[in-house]
């Protein structure tokens, strides 16, 4: 499962565009910085790691098996 | 199975008096997504106590804030110097140096080609997203045919500006590298060809291989002016178009580089002194300082007069300086050298104002013998006219030198004309002995030239002079 720390998150996107579940969508709810972070829909998640891979931040999510 | 997150990364990054977690790059930025893999392949092969990366000047620059081993930061475009020094000093550090396209590709491209060609043991990751970004996206080497960058504004034209450079194929034309590929990280099947490789990098390293390089094409989204999917997707067809991916050089099965040479310590002494003659200078405050200045053109034998002295001072056990100073001309161009002995250590081996001048021709009486000291003396060739006096208070000899060199059929040795009169003037305050021994040391390879020098010495001391 995707776990997502919404504070380190730029909102780029480029993890809702590479998961192949399609589990993953940018909120509308802004954090800290002011930026549309991304947010996990609660299901579907299959632990892949393509999110993670394709994240610039390092800490921004992580993936639990 | 373990869960998927960021390792070899500190946990926090005090940048800028904050401690945040989060890195400097734009959103979507390639940077990151390169960060983090090589932070991971660095702690995945436990490589992090061996690890000294050199960050460069460039988006890459804070580099030092994020993965967890040892850095250096190198000055701009410079990151391939330092880690050659780096690897040279650390042969068992895994040296990775981290560079921009502007960086290694623009300012640093020679020390990089060079680092290659030597086959210095580091990896080199050479981070491409086609423009200088930290600066606001001006062109770099690496900008494509027509694309648009703050100084390219109506897009790269390859009649004003060239065409694009292709780092990996030019160093794939040395013959010591190990490893040269390119790889992306626009997408996911392209991330994980990049995470291989930069683990081989690593690997490499780890293992005493030699020179990698690995070009990573990035996007940078802020100055492609694209959001983040564009970006990548233009990373993806329009760079690759120009920079395609693959392995250019791949002979990891390599036996490890034999260590360097080291250099012997003592060299230097083996090169330029005689083993059995060195003794160290003793101190004696009542030796009063004496600065020459022998001046002339070159192939008058100018620098060896002033090294003859300096050498009889040596024997002599003073404190002494020989400083020669002349042009890029062998033969021919103006000439001098400036020697200080003295009883005490030597401050600064310049001269500026001599107690004794030696002129050999006439720009060199005209150039120096206003700066001599009074009390000082002025020994000019007879040749030399003399058209100003010295300052007050300096003696002048008009001295013969070049005649009687001639005269005794052997015009190059107008400069032992000239240490006879330093001998017979008493100009040095060193000992006749040691003038002479000196000279002849001073043709050690030529032992019957030394001894006709003596001779030749000798006989003009004993000129009469008026």
């Amino acid at each position: 499962m995707v776990v997502i720390d919404r504070e380190n998150c730029k909102g780029c996107g480029r993890c809702v565009a590479a998961c192949p579940k399609k589990c993953l969508a940018l909120g509308e709810t802004l954090n800290a910085m002011g930026i549309k972070s991304v947010e996990y829909k609660g299901e579907g998640c299959i632990s892949c790691g393509m999110c993670f891979y394709n994240c610039p931040e390092p800490y921004a999510l992580k993936v639990e098996k | 199975m373990a869960t998927i997150e960021q390792k070899g990364m500190y946990k926090v990054f005090p940048r800028s008096g904050k401690n945040v977690s989060f890195t400097h790059y734009c959103p979507g930025c390639g940077h990151g997504i390169i960060n983090k893999l090589i932070a991971e392949a660095c702690a995945e092969l436990g490589l992090q106590d061996r690890t000294i990366f050199v960050d460069p000047v460039g988006c890459g620059v804070f580099t030092y804030y994020y993965w967890d081993a040892a850095h250096i930061s190198a000055a701009h475009g410079r990151a391939s110097a330092a880690a050659t020094g780096v690897c040279r000093a650390r042969p068992d550090a895994v040296t990775i140096a981290y560079q921009g396209d502007g960086d290694l590709g623009a300012i640093g491209f020679n020390n990089a080609f060079q680092a290659a060609s030597r086959g210095e043991k580091f990896g080199c990751i050479f981070v491409n997203n086609s423009l200088y970004g930290m600066t606001g996206g001006q062109m770099a080497p690496t900008t494509l045919d027509g694309e648009t960058t703050t100084t390219t504004p109506f897009g790269r034209d390859p009649a004003l500006t060239g065409h694009p450079l292709h780092v990996c194929e030019v160093f794939a034309q040395l013959q010591a590298p190990v490893y040269i590929a390119r790889v992306s990280v626009a997408d996911t099947r392209r991330i994980m060809q990049a995470k291989k490789a930069i683990r081989k990098v690593f690997e490499i390293q780890r293992d005493g291989k030699g020179y990698a390089l690995l070009e990573i094409l990035a996007p940078c989204p802020t100055n492609f002016k694209m959001d983040p999917l564009k970006a990548a997707d233009f990373c993806m067809n329009e760079m690759e178009r120009e920079f395609p991916l693959g392995v250019f050089r791949d002979e990891e099965a390599r036996e490890p580089l034999a260590a360097r040479p080291v250099p012997r310590a003592s060299s230097c002494r083996d090169l330029f002194v005689e083993k059995d003659a060195v003794l160290p200078a003793v101190d004696d405050a009542a030796f009063a300082e004496k600065r020459f200045k022998f001046a002339g053109y070159g192939g008058q034998g100018i620098l060896s007069l002033g090294l003859c002295v300096a050498e009889a001072a040596r024997l002599e056990r003073r404190h002494t300086l020989w400083f020669p100073s002349y042009g890029p001309e062998q033969r021919g161009g103006s000439a001098n050298c400036s020697v200080v002995v003295s009883g005490t250590p030597i401050g600064s081996p310049t001269v500026e104002h001599p107690d004794v001048l030696v002129c050999m021709n006439q720009p060199a009486y005209e150039r120096f013998a206003g700066d001599v000291k009074r009390g000082g003396t002025v020994i000019v060739d007879e040749t030399v006219p003399v058209k100003t006096d010295p300052p007050d208070g300096v003696r002048l000899i008009r001295w013969p030198a070049i005649k009687m060199a001639e005269e005794f059929g052997v015009p190059k040795a107008a400069n032992t004309m000239m240490l006879a009169a330093l001998k017979k003037f008493k100009c040095t305050g060193l000992s006749d002995d040691n003038l002479e021994k000196s000279l002849v040391a001073s043709f050690k390879k030529k032992p019957a030239l030394g001894e006709k020098n003596r001779e030749l010495l000798r006989l003009a001391e004993a000129r009469e002079h008026s």
